[in-house]
This record gives C-alpha cells, structure tokens and sequence, in this order.
C-alpha cells in the first residue's frame, strides 16, 4: 500500500506562517507610516521591502562602505569573536562534566555553584568584566565562555548520568578500564545531551559578543548597531543588523545540528540502515 | 565511624560542607586581597566584600529605587509572556498540523539575540507616553514578555501534545469529549513543562530587562530619575565607581537568585503530588 501524502506538507505550513509574519510586519509598517505623530517611520518600524532594498543600496554609508559591506564586515568579526569563546567554553564545559562524574568531591562542590552561574545575569556584568579584564577582547571570550560553560556541562553530566547501570556493569564484567570504558561507552552515550548544550550555547555566545561590541567601539555587529543608533550611519544599518543577527543566531543553533549528524554514532546507524533498506 | 560515613546524614551533611567551604575559602582569598594578585587587579576595580556591603548601605534608599524600577517590568513581562504563550499553546494544540509551523516559527524568535530585541521595542515605546519612566519600563516589559512567550509556547507545546502512549487511545474509547480530554490529559500532563519553560525564561527575564536597559535614552531624565540596574551598572562603570558598581551588580544578582529560589519553592509545592505517585 502507498503511503498517503499527509496534507498540509511540512513546507507549505512553514511558507505560510512565514508570509503570515511578513504581512502582519507589513501592516504594522503601514500603520506606523501613517501615523501622523512619527516622524521617522523607518526608526520604528520599516517596511521589509526597505529594509531588503538596503541590502543592495550602493551609496556609501561609511568612508569606504556601503551598509551592506558594514553589516558583512561586522558579521565576520561578531562570528570569529563568538567562536574562540564558545570553544574555549565547550572545552572547559566538558572537562568539568568529566571531572564531575569521575569524583563525587567535584561534584559536590561544583554543582551548587554551576547553579549559580544560570541564574546570575552574566550578560548584564558585561561592563564590570570588561572593567577587570581591561581589555575588550579578552572580556567578549570569558562572557561568551561562561554563558557556554553551563549550558554545555550540565547537559553533558546528565549525559552521563542517563547511563544505565546495566551496561556498565557490562563494562566491569569486560574488566575494561576507566579510559576505555569513557571510551566506547560514556562518550557515545553523552553525544546527544553534548550537542543539546551546545545548541543552547551557540546563540548565547552570539549575544555575548554583540553585547560586548557595544560597550567599547571596536568593530563587530554591535558596534555597527550603536553606531547607527545614534545617527553615524543609516538607520537601515541597525535594521539590516537585527536580521543579519537573528540569521547568524539561527544558522548557529542550525550548525550544532549539522555537526552532531556528522559525528553521532546513533546517526550514522540511522543512515546506513536506512540505505540498506532502500538496497 | 565508618559506619557514620556511610550514613544518609553524613552524605547530607557533606553535600552542603563542601560547596559551603570552597565559598568561604573564595570569599576569605577575595577579602584579604590575595585574588587580587591572582587576577592581576587592583582593590579599585575589584573591592573588597566588605566594602561593597557598606556601599550599599549607605545607597539603600537609591539602590531599591532601581531595583524596583527593574522587577516591576520583569515581573510583568514574564507573567503576561507566560500567559500568551501558553495560550498560544493551546490554541497551536488544537490545530495541531498548523500550529506546529508556528511553534518553529516562534522558536526562531527565541535565537534573535536580546541586543538587537532591545533598541527595536525601545523605538517602539517612544511614542506611548511622555514620560521617560513609564515608557522605559514598557520597552523592558515588551522585551521580557516576548523572550517569555517565546520559551513558554515551545515547552507547553510540548507538554500538551507529547502526552503518554496510547493515553489518546483510551480517552477516545471512553467517548470523552475534546474538552474533557483536554482537561482531564493534556492540561495535567502539561504542568512539567511549564516549570521547564519558567527555569529558562525567569533568569532570561532578569538578563532581558537588565540588557534592555543599556539602549534607553536618559537623556530626558532629571537628576532624581532612576533607570534600573542595569543600566546603573553600566553609568557607574562608565564614571570609574567600581563599589557603586559593585553594589549594583551585587543587587541584580541576588534579584536573580531569588526570583529562581521563589520559582523552585513553588515548584516543589505544585509538582509534590506528582513525584509520589
């Protein structure tokens, strides 16, 4: 029997929603256009296709840039920034996951305090870091590390936690030792909460540095975003920038995903049968 | 004595000791200045913790002025976010095959970063009313409620359609009504999630709030005008008062712990039930 074609198909609903947003974005920019109390409507709220024109717009904004090249510039600078610490983030993340399932000690004494670290606004300590860092740089690495460290260890602790006794009993019956058995079964079992954490992490980290752009003039999405705010370039420089921003913060997320079907040993089971069945 | 160590109490007992005795060691290095020397700072930009308190004691009256000025808009925000997501939910629940695109759609909401949220709703709110105070606490709690509503409709979502195996099987041989099942099942089951969203969306208020803070114009503001922590956070840095600063920092932090203490207390009175059964 045929399978039946489900309707609506997944991209029809997704197409439609997303003209819905656009329409009602539309109507709202109509509204504010028309308002006779703004004077600046593209300041409130522009409409989409400005806000689309101005990506191809060739005046310069800048000395030597157009809004477009500014926005793609930044971009660059934000995404590079945002990585180092994000993989200075993961990396410290999961060794203090590892060191928390090794010893109850750690454990104890870290977990308390991770707890903290989500529930102190880290983003609104930006300044102060940079205060005591003194450096802008080094302060966008250790607020995009923070904000990657819990996410990514609490989720690889339960990981492996959610390693069922059996199979480590399984493990001890093998005689294998600590390293082996974190090998070929507490590490394959983690991959999947790894890659949750991570998910979570890589926009925060996004935000961090934009946020840290902000403070100190030295390139970025959120240096070029104050810059427009207050009237250096135009104002569709800080639209193009909310876009771009909300993009690179997706494609983020969206990355994690692609890479964790890359390396998951689960995944490429899925895939080898789900060639066999076609063969 | 071995036995002892063994024993629940002990375990108990240590479980606190230690987190407890790595924060007296840190809180003893930090006020006797030997932090200092490891992180290569001066007590100028790092003060000590007992001069921190004693700045906020004399700040008290300003410093709560602030503070209320930040929860007043967290707090409304995340209570009308929460609302409209979750009744968004429902309403994505019921048209299941259409509402799911939504929900993925507002999920994207969620990864546009709060910096570029906030100068967007304090654009907005230029225009509701004269006063600078008013309209800034409406931007912070436009911000707030929509990071709220985002997080809140996804995990409700959630709660309301993954329900237990074959649970909508046996509903429908009972004949039940669509009403019924969604008041006997889906609205029950949902309860855990909603917790699971307010974990995430109450520290993302706080942090919500305080970023949206750093774009409000001041400008307008008298003398007297309180702006909220954050961006008192901020200004303080900005003129090198560090110990202000601190005092503020030290005021949003606790703001943040206890809102989520509030939340967990309040989880573990709805959600006791639960875990006997």
């Amino acid at each position: 029997m045929r399978k039946k074609h489900k309707f609506p198909p997944k991209w029809l609903v997704t197409s439609v929603w997303i003209i819905g947003f656009l329409l009602l974005w539309e109507f709202g920019a109509f509204l504010v256009e028309n308002n006779p109390k703004i004077q600046n409507p593209e300041y409130i709220l522009p409409h989409m296709w400005q806000i689309f024109a101005s990506f191809f717009d060739t005046n310069l904004t800048t000395a030597t840039q157009t809004p477009f090249q500014v926005v793609l510039e930044a971009c660059g600078a934000t995404l590079s920034r945002a990585g180092i610490g994000f993989l200075i983030g993961l990396s410290a993340g999961f060794i203090l996951a590892l060191l928390m399932n090794l010893s109850h000690i750690v454990e104890k004494v870290a977990f308390p305090y991770l707890m903290l670290i989500q529930v102190i606004p880290i983003l609104g300590l930006a300044p102060i870091i940079l205060a005591l860092t003194g450096d802008i740089g080094i302060s966008r690495m250790v607020i995009a590390a923070i904000l990657t460290f819990y996410p990514v260890s609490a989720n690889t602790l339960a990981g492996f936690k959610s390693v069922s006794t059996e199979q480590k009993q399984l493990m001890f019956n093998y005689a294998a030792k600590i390293p082996v058995t974190y090998w070929k079964l507490m590490f394959p079992t983690c991959i999947p909460y790894f890659f949750t954490g991570l998910k979570t992490a890589a926009p925060m980290a996004i935000t961090a540095s934009i946020l840290v752009d902000t403070l100190q003039g030295d390139g970025g999405l959120g240096c070029a975003l104050s810059q427009s705010l207050k009237h250096n370039t135009t104002i569709y420089v800080f639209w193009e920038i909310v876009i771009a921003a909300a993009a690179v913060g997706i494609f983020s997320f969206y990355l994690m995903g692609m890479i964790e079907n890359m390396v998951s040993p689960l995944q490429r089971i899925n895939r080898k049968l789900k060639r066999g069945d076609k063969g | 004595m071995r036995h002892f160590l063994k024993s629940r109490k002990c375990r108990m007992i240590s479980s606190v000791m230690y987190p407890v005795l790595f924060g007296v060691i840190i809180f003893v290095l930090w006020e006797t200045q030997i932090l200092h020397s490891i992180m290569n700072t001066s007590t100028d930009v790092l003060p000590v913790p007992s001069k921190i308190a004693s700045v906020i004691g004399e700040n008290i009256t300003k410093l709560m002025g602030n503070l209320w000025i930040t929860t007043v808009p967290t707090l409304i925000g995340l209570a009308v976010g929460s609302a409209l997501g979750y009744a968004v939910a429902v309403i994505a629940s019921i048209f299941t095959k259409w509402g799911g695109g939504g929900i993925t759609l507002v999920s994207c909401f969620n990864a546009v970063p709060i910096v570029a949220l906030a100068p967007i709703f304090n654009n907005l709110c230029k225009h509701v009313s004269t006063d600078i105070g008013t309209r800034g606490m409406a931007a912070k709690a436009l911000v707030v409620m929509m990071l709220c509503m985002a997080s809140m409709s996804i995990n409700a979502f959630r709660g309301l359609t993954e329900l237990p195996p074959f649970s909508t099987d046996m509903m429908k041989s009972y004949a039940s009504s669509k009403r019924v099942t969604f008041v006997k099942l889906r609205l029950p089951n949902s309860v855990p999630y909603i917790f699971t969203a307010l974990r995430v969306s109450v520290p993302i208020s706080v942090i919500s709030a305080l970023v949206s803070e750093y774009f409000i114009d001041t400008r307008e503001g008298s003398a007297t005008f309180c702006p909220g922590l954050g961006r008192m956070i901020r200004d303080t840095i900005l003129k090198c008062q560090y110990s202000a600063a601190w005092s503020y920092i030290a005021i949003a932090c606790l703001l943040g712990i206890t809102l989520f203490v509030v939340l967990m207390i309040f989880e573990s009175v709805m959600l006791k039930n639960r875990q006997k059964q």
